[in-house]
């Protein structure tokens, strides 16, 4: 008992992320209220691999927008590391990656990654360093004086990632980053990002509407189910890691699939 | 929300008005004139202006009418010959898509240039001088309005939804039915984009073909001979007409927009 | 073979066939009017003849050459015309940065620029030379009015198409209000300001020539209507209605060559590598 309170606490003091009966009410422009999230609580650890998993509707990319500080929550509270997400984003404890790359297309490879480094005003030599670096990490070394135009859906994503980590951020938000890309591009992204994640230990909170990919990828999937959006599940996914292609085919996965299908409510 | 958007939509119309009456008051309190320089004789105020309208409403609505006549004559003639063009570059592209780049270069041909050249061409059309100047005027404004018509219908013709044309092709439809049920249907948006350029640029073409044409007629050739004359009032009075053609057709091009386009949504 | 036939595919190959081929129609048109007309160089000269007269070395008025005179009154209005587009190219795109920092600045002048477009500028030239009683600077005040509007129209309308997520991009960093500009407004917009210049650059150039017809003085403008009431020879005319339309069109072109060398990725663009 003593011993499981114990460590109860340890976990307390791993939180990263502490979400406490969160919720967002829209005004319509003729004055009628959508609830779009409803009563969310749940927190995140660090280092964790975490996917907001639904369908459309169920306000898992607004959930990512509240953490993101991109709109406020109408109700409850945000704590990423014991601040607002405000004081979170002003440190830039985290970095978001969109669906689509968002890169700007009058600068090379390496002067997207580099763009947030000048933004934060970091020197230049310094800049083209850690530019140099991350793209080294995501396997773009090669394409670095490219243009963004030049480059596959897939690379620009990479590309994407390396921006977002150039910043040396704590935590990785994901808006379904991988939706656009075909199926072979995604699991080579799939492979990589994890590679990525151990070796930098990131917390992430990935937002995907895609089952499989979620339960491929996370330490927990949490399903959200809409009208009204909330959070319906928390599933525990415990196939061991390094996760390669392989465990798709196991029996492990395929059940995994199941439980986090079937705990999806009024779909 | 509603009502922040209906403050919105207020402050929209009030503030540009607020500018206007601002400008109105500067004018005739004639601050404006000390601004720019000048006095009132060159810069008449607004209310002279409007009594000169007043007073010689009978001229000022035959030049209206002259000028009206030349801009949208040639504004439809261009139109059609832009059409034209477009289509016979729909059909082919390869030699088309060159001649347009031809065409919207006689665009950057100053019209001052223009006008006298053509003048001399219709020299021999007929002997009255009104016919022949208004033609010669008319083909100004063509010229001046085909280039957008044909590179805006072109696109229309061309860009269209994409697998729509696959479709067609999997109906086995022949070319004509294509164009009827498919390129010419998507080209239509495209015509009112076109018209947007040229319906402005028509009046223009109209009025500064006048300033070249044999006989003196029309809206802009009386600007210039009234200031010649020294008549400053008479030719701000012109101006204004001028303004107000200009607004009035596109008012009305907007209007006709947004009939045909909401009846193509149903 | 297939090299030829690249040759003949290319987009240049077709352009020069179509200028041939208007140069053909041209000179059928000139024959016709050189056998049946009395005085044909009014109506239509060979194409030649205009060449020929703008190399020839005998002097069309006072001592000057006619390459002489057109060099010298091309640098008069075009001067004035490049000064006039300069003020309203920055005046334009000062308005645009402003109208998109405050909504009360685009709530006022936005329905004045959609005005001004339906408003004929031109026609109120004789106006404007009335008002500042001086040809230079009313050629000024015209070029600056008709750059001014197409610059600021579509300046503004670049930095309305920064998607959503760029935004979201900088708001994430905590960009300030002057980096967002520096990284992403303005370059952004630039395409679009570019299509805004390439706009007005011939109208820039019409409306110094307009201005020129309405009073003496040196321009092409002056030139153009001195050989039309007979003052000089005819082929004055000719030769400045070439050159001028030559001129309108190639500052359309050297607006989209400056565009290529501020943003050579546009161009690079082309090559796509997988």
């Amino acid at each position: 008992m003593a011993e499981e309170i114990r460590k109860e606490t340890a976990r307390e003091k791993d939180v990263e992320i502490m979400l406490d009966n969160v919720g967002m009410v829209y005004k319509t422009t003729d004055g009628k209220d959508v609830t779009a999230l409803t009563g969310v609580s749940f927190d995140i650890h660090k280092g964790e691999f975490i996917s907001l998993l639904g369908p459309s509707g169920c306000g898992k990319t607004t959930l990512l927008r509240i953490i993101a500080d991109l709109i406020t929550p109408t109700s409850g509270n945000v704590l990423i590391g014991g601040e607002t997400p405000r004081q979170a984003r002003l440190k830039k404890r985290y970095a978001m990656v969109f669906q689509s790359a968002v890169l700007y297309d009058w600068r090379t490879v390496r002067k997207n990654v580099m763009l947030p480094l000048e933004i934060m005003k970091v020197p230049k030599k310094e800049r083209i360093e850690r530019a140099d670096k991350m793209l080294k990490l995501v396997g773009l070394s090669d394409f670095a004086d490219h243009y963004p135009r030049q480059l596959s859906g897939g690379m620009q994503q990479r590309v994407g990632i390396a921006r977002a980590l150039a910043i040396r951020p704590e935590i990785l938000l994901m808006d379904e980053p991988f939706s656009a890309l075909d199926e072979f591009t995604r699991e080579k992204l799939h492979d990589d990002l994890l590679r990525i994640w151990r070796k930098t230990n990131k917390t992430v909170i990935f937002v995907t509407h895609n089952i499989q990919e979620s339960v491929f990828l996370s330490d927990r999937v949490c399903v959200l189910s809409p009208h009204p959006g909330r959070l319906s599940a928390v599933v525990d996914i415990d196939l061991p890691r390094p996760r390669t292609m392989d465990i798709k085919d196991t029996p492990e996965f395929t059940a995994l699939v199941a439980k986090v299908r079937n705990s999806f409510e009024g779909v | 929300m509603t009502n922040k958007a209906r403050l919105n939509l207020l402050a929209s119309v009030l503030l540009p008005l607020c500018v206007a009456v601002l400008l109105f008051i500067l004018w005739q309190t004639e601050v404006l004139h000390i601004l720019l320089g000048t006095d009132t004789i060159t810069l008449p105020l607004p209310t002279r202006i409007g009594e000169i309208i007043g007073q010689n409403a009978d001229a000022i609505w035959e030049h209206t009418q002259i000028s009206l006549r030349v801009a949208l004559g040639g504004l439809v003639m261009g139109s059609v010959l832009g059409y034209g063009i477009a289509l016979i570059a729909t059909i082919f592209p390869k030699w088309g898509a060159g001649g347009l780049s031809i065409v919207s270069a006689f665009n950057a041909i100053p019209i001052v240039a223009l006008a006298p050249v053509i003048n001399n061409w219709t020299r021999d059309i007929s002997t009255e001088v009104d016919q022949r100047s208004t033609v010669a005027k008319m083909l100004v404004v063509m010229i001046f309005c085909t280039a957008s018509m044909s590179i805006n219908a072109f696109r229309g013709l061309t860009e269209l939804k994409p697998f729509s044309e696959d479709l067609m092709k999997t109906y086995a439809a022949k070319r004509g039915t294509v164009f009827l049920k498919l390129r010419l249907p998507n080209s239509i948006p495209y015509i009112f984009t076109a018209l947007k350029v040229s319906v402005p640029s028509s009046i223009i073409g109209a009025l500064v073909s006048e300033y070249f044409a044999e006989d003196t007629v029309g809206v802009g050739r009386q600007i210039r001979e009234n200031i010649v004359k020294g008549q400053y009032p008479t030719a701000w009075a012109y101006i204004a007409v001028a303004c107000i053609i200009g607004i009035a057709l596109y008012a009305i091009l907007m209007l006709v927009e947004h009939l045909v386009m909401k009846r193509r949504k149903g | 073979m297939t090299k030829l036939k690249r040759i003949l595919a290319s987009k240049t190959t077709v352009t020069l066939v179509w200028v041939v081929g208007v140069m053909a129609i041209w000179e059928v048109f000139a024959f016709i009017v050189a056998a049946t007309k009395r005085t044909p160089i009014n109506v239509l000269p060979h194409v030649w003849q205009i060449v020929e007269s703008f190399f020839s070395d005998k002097a069309v008025t006072g001592k000057m050459t006619m390459a002489q005179l057109i060099a010298t009154s091309c640098g008069e209005t075009l001067s004035r015309a490049a000064i006039g587009f300069l003020i309203g190219t920055v005046l334009g795109y000062l308005l645009a940065l402003l109208m998109n920092m405050s909504g009360i600045v685009e709530k006022i002048a936005f329905p004045y620029l959609m005005i001004i477009q339906m408003i004929p500028i031109l026609g109120m030239a004789p106006i404007i030379l009335a008002i500042t009683g001086d040809i230079d600077s009313s050629r000024m005040v015209i070029a600056a009015i008709l750059t001014f509007y197409p610059v600021s129209t579509n300046t503004l309308a670049g930095f309305k198409a920064v998607e959503k997520e760029k935004h979201e991009l900088m708001y994430s960093y905590a960009a300030t209000g002057f980096q967002r500009y520096i990284k992403t407004y303005i370059p952004f917009s630039i395409p679009y300001f570019f299509t805004g210049l390439k706009i007005s650059a011939p109208m820039a150039i019409t409306a110094s020539i307009l201005v020129d017809t309405l009073q003496g003085g040196n321009g092409l403008g002056c030139m153009l209507s001195q050989s039309l009431k007979g003052g000089m020879t005819r082929l004055v005319f000719w030769d400045i209605v070439v050159i001028s339309a030559i001129i309108g069109i190639l500052s359309y072109y050297l607006m989209g060559l400056i565009e290529k060398l501020i943003c050579p990725y546009k161009r690079r663009g082309q090559e796509v590598i997988l």
